[in-house]
């Protein structure tokens, strides 16, 4: 099955596995790892740079963060080549708060990208922000931990980050069109 | 380019050799020659007019609207019945208005209470209430903003509107004027109005009854000439000094002569009078409203659901956009105080990312506010307050192709980022930016939708914020070191194992040292070696050892 085109990662290893060559566009990904800190916003960089300065097709985008786990530093998005004055940082109280905002920025169309780290999420909260995400023609990215693999998902696609001595190892769970596959050292 | 003389020159050339052939001399006065210079030449361009002169039209034309009756129409007119307005005098309440019916009971006006009473025991008895009064004026002032932008508040109840500018639009003085009488009636006002050239004078035209309507300065002096003295509100002894030498009319008084006029009675009065007939200017101050919104409202009932408390704030805020757009100015913040029995109010803070004039627009933000917002008990009240307000800006509509779509896609954020603002506190939506510094905690700020930049890293005043672009990683590898995308917001200590830095095992050291001394100048200075460190689970960690006697070991940042 050929689904539409996706966004490059940037990284050609990856995109080879993705349906669509690359991230699902208007649709949930979620990245599952165990501890922050592992490469998850170096795996998606690329993608968010091109999103955030556009291209022939498509204009400069916006790029929201709901409740991050730390400061996202400015200086590093800088030199990553992102335009961190088209970045927007929300620190919602509360889980239902935080998915009231995530629905409202994914929907809204305004937004290019919407990374998220929710401390729950549910089937129906997932189906809601995929059904956001379609409406407002937006990227989802969702950060989860490990053990929520078991749970039910409408994410497009799930994935999972291993880190090891010699790089970091994708466990594509879930595509959209695709199958699950091990992608070794992505960036090598 | 050909030299050729200016008019000027020459004419002054044309003077002098005039003067030579005619030899004046030195001694002669300035008198004699300009005497002697041709007259066409001399004599100044511009004719001052005098300013009355036959043939203008009036440059200024006052109506007066005089309110006889406003110590009574003040108050509220709540109970049916015979009603007279009371004032002490002498320590003794007396009469000072009264109504229809009142007056067929055979009440008159300084009457005293017991007699008023006597005659009508049912009768309302009111205080006056000056303050009350000057509300309704200020009112009146606000609504005749409409017909011109010239309104002046006397302390007798009477306002002075200069109308000359507004002839045209309002289709000539007669509409002006009718119109006018038309709407005070039907706010319930009884109105004498006069128009006369000068204020003083239709001031005085309509404190005596007279709804007398002078458009040309010739009648001025006819028109003014039959009022009684009573109508000029001279202090009583001069009155009555006056009527002593048998003079009762005003044109009596512009008979006699002015000096002795103005020895006898003060210079003041000489003045009024001249200002009165158009010989002197009369200069006088506009009225202004004040330009911040406030209401409060008292609802007819408790009220605890606040889809309603919505309905009622929807015509409040009609109101407020009433206010603004007849100002012309916008607001950034809206603030809501809702009232309750006993507790202390609930404030609601609107905040937009611009200044905003439209209803609309702060009904969807407090929607928002609302539907999560829990009143600790029904309200009774509701009072708005508009913010600082600010010149309107508004783009003419175009059709929406025209519009770029950079344009809209702006709008669309400034719109999201105002809804969630609403929601979840104007401080849990921000940018971020970053600012020319070395010290890493330093090097970057917040900012909030509310337009005021402030500085999340604590000290370290007066940087500015970075305006020329950070290099990339990819442009200029070499010179730029790499930093985390992740910053801690407060450091964190590492333990020490073998003199190797731990955070949940081992660390092994990748990339450094980076020295980063700097800061000296305050009191947050820096003495730091920045390292690129992994851990076994394979986290990148920006980590620094601190130079100095103790060489702790702290973790600043993660590379994620």
């Amino acid at each position: 099955m050929q689904g539409p085109a996706g966004l490059a990662t940037g990284y050609p290893k990856l995109d080879q596995e993705l349906p669509g060559g690359g991230w699902p566009r208007n649709a949930v990904t979620e990245i599952l790892l165990e501890h922050y800190g592992i490469g998850e916003l170096q795996l998606l960089m690329p993608a968010l740079v091109r999103l955030s300065n556009g291209d022939e097709q498509t204009r400069p985008g916006w790029i929201a963060w709901v409740a991050p786990p730390f400061q996202p530093y400015p200086p590093a998005l800088s030199q990553w080549g992102l335009d961190i004055s088209r970045i927007l940082i929300t620190s919602p109280n509360g889980n239902s708060e935080l998915l009231w905002v995530a629905e409202q920025l994914l929907a809204s169309s305004a937004m290019a990208a919407v990374l998220l780290w929710p401390e729950s999420l549910d089937g129906r909260d997932s189906r809601r922000l995929q059904l956001a995400a379609e409406k407002g023609c937006c990227l989802a990215i969702v950060f989860r931990p490990l053990r929520a693999a078991a749970e039910v998902s409408a994410a497009a696609l799930r994935m999972q980050l291993m880190p090891h001595d010699l790089g970091t190892d994708i466990g594509i769970l879930r595509s959209r069109g695709g199958r699950p596959v091990v992608v070794r050292d992505y960036a090598g | 380019m050909p030299a050729r003389k200016s008019p000027a020159m020459s004419r002054e050339v044309n003077l002098t050799s005039a003067l030579t052939k005619r030899s004046v001399k030195p001694s002669d006065s300035a008198q004699q020659i300009l005497a002697l210079a041709p007259v066409a030449e001399v004599t100044p361009r511009t004719v001052t007019r005098s300013p009355l002169s036959k043939k203008q039209k009036p440059r200024q034309l006052w109506l007066s609207i005089y309110l006889p009756a406003l110590p009574l129409e003040a108050l509220p007119n709540t109970q049916a019945g015979a009603r007279v307005v009371l004032e002490e005098l002498q320590g003794i309440p007396r009469v000072l208005q009264l109504c229809h019916e009142a007056h067929a009971a055979g009440i008159t006006v300084g009457m005293t209470l017991n007699a008023a009473l006597a005659l009508l025991p049912g009768l309302q008895l009111l205080q006056r209430e000056p303050a009350r009064e000057q509300l309704v004026l200020r009112q009146l002032a606000k609504w005749a903003g409409r017909y011109t932008s010239f309104v002046c508040l006397d302390t007798k109840p009477l306002l002075l509107l200069e109308v000359a500018g507004s002839l045209r639009l309002f289709g000539g003085l007669k509409r002006l004027r009718r119109r006018l009488l038309r709407e005070l009636i039907q706010q319930g006002y009884t109105i004498h109005l006069a128009v006369a050239p000068t204020p003083l004078a239709a001031t005085w035209l309509a404190w005596a009854g007279r709804d007398t309507c002078i458009e040309d300065e010739q009648q001025l002096h006819s028109e003014l000439s039959i009022l009684p003295l009573a109508c000029l509100d001279w202090p009583v002894s001069i009155c009555e000094s006056l009527r002593g030498m048998g003079i009762s009319e005003l044109g009596d008084c512009l008979r006699l002569p002015r000096q002795g006029f103005a020895r006898r009675f003060g210079t003041e009065r000489l003045l009024q009078l001249d200002r009165a007939m158009g010989r002197l200017p009369d200069p006088r101050a506009a009225h202004r409203s004040v330009e911040k919104f406030s209401l409060n409202y008292d609802l007819p009932a408790e009220l605890g659901d606040s889809k309603l408390l919505l309905n009622v704030c929807a015509v409040l805020l009609q109101d407020l956009q009433q206010f603004l757009i007849s100002r012309q100015i916008a607001v950034q913040r809206v603030l809501f105080d809702f009232l309750h029995l006993d507790i202390p109010a609930t404030p609601v803070v609107l905040g937009g990312v611009e200044a905003s004039h439209t209803a609309e627009h702060w009904l969807e933000l407090l929607r928002i506010k609302l539907e999560h917002l829990e009143f600790p008990a029904a309200v009774i009240s509701i009072s708005l307050r508009s913010g600082q307000c600010q010149p309107l800006s508004v783009n003419s509509e175009v059709l929406p192709c025209i519009t770029s779509s950079e344009q809209q896609s702006d709008a669309a954020v400034r719109q999201l980022v105002e809804r969630l603002a609403a929601r979840i506190g104007h401080y849990s939506v921000r940018g971020i930016t970053a600012v020319a510094e070395h010290r890493p905690q330093y090097a970057w700020r917040s900012f909030y939708s509310m337009g005021n930049q402030t500085q999340q890293c604590a000290a370290a005043p007066g940087y500015w914020c970075c305006r020329e672009p950070i290099p990339t990683l990819q442009s200029n590898t070499s010179l730029v070191l790499r930093r985390p995308l992740w910053l801690l917001s407060e450091v964190r200590r590492l333990q020490v194992q073998q003199e190797q830095p731990l955070y949940d095992g081992c660390l092994r050291l990748l990339d450094g040292p980076e020295r980063l001394e700097t800061g000296w100048w305050d009191e947050n200075g820096i003495a730091r070696d920045y390292y690129t460190a992994v851990n076994p689970r394979g986290i990148h960690l920006w980590i620094y050892q601190e130079q100095g006697a103790e060489q702790r070991w702290y973790l600043h940042g993660i590379f994620g």
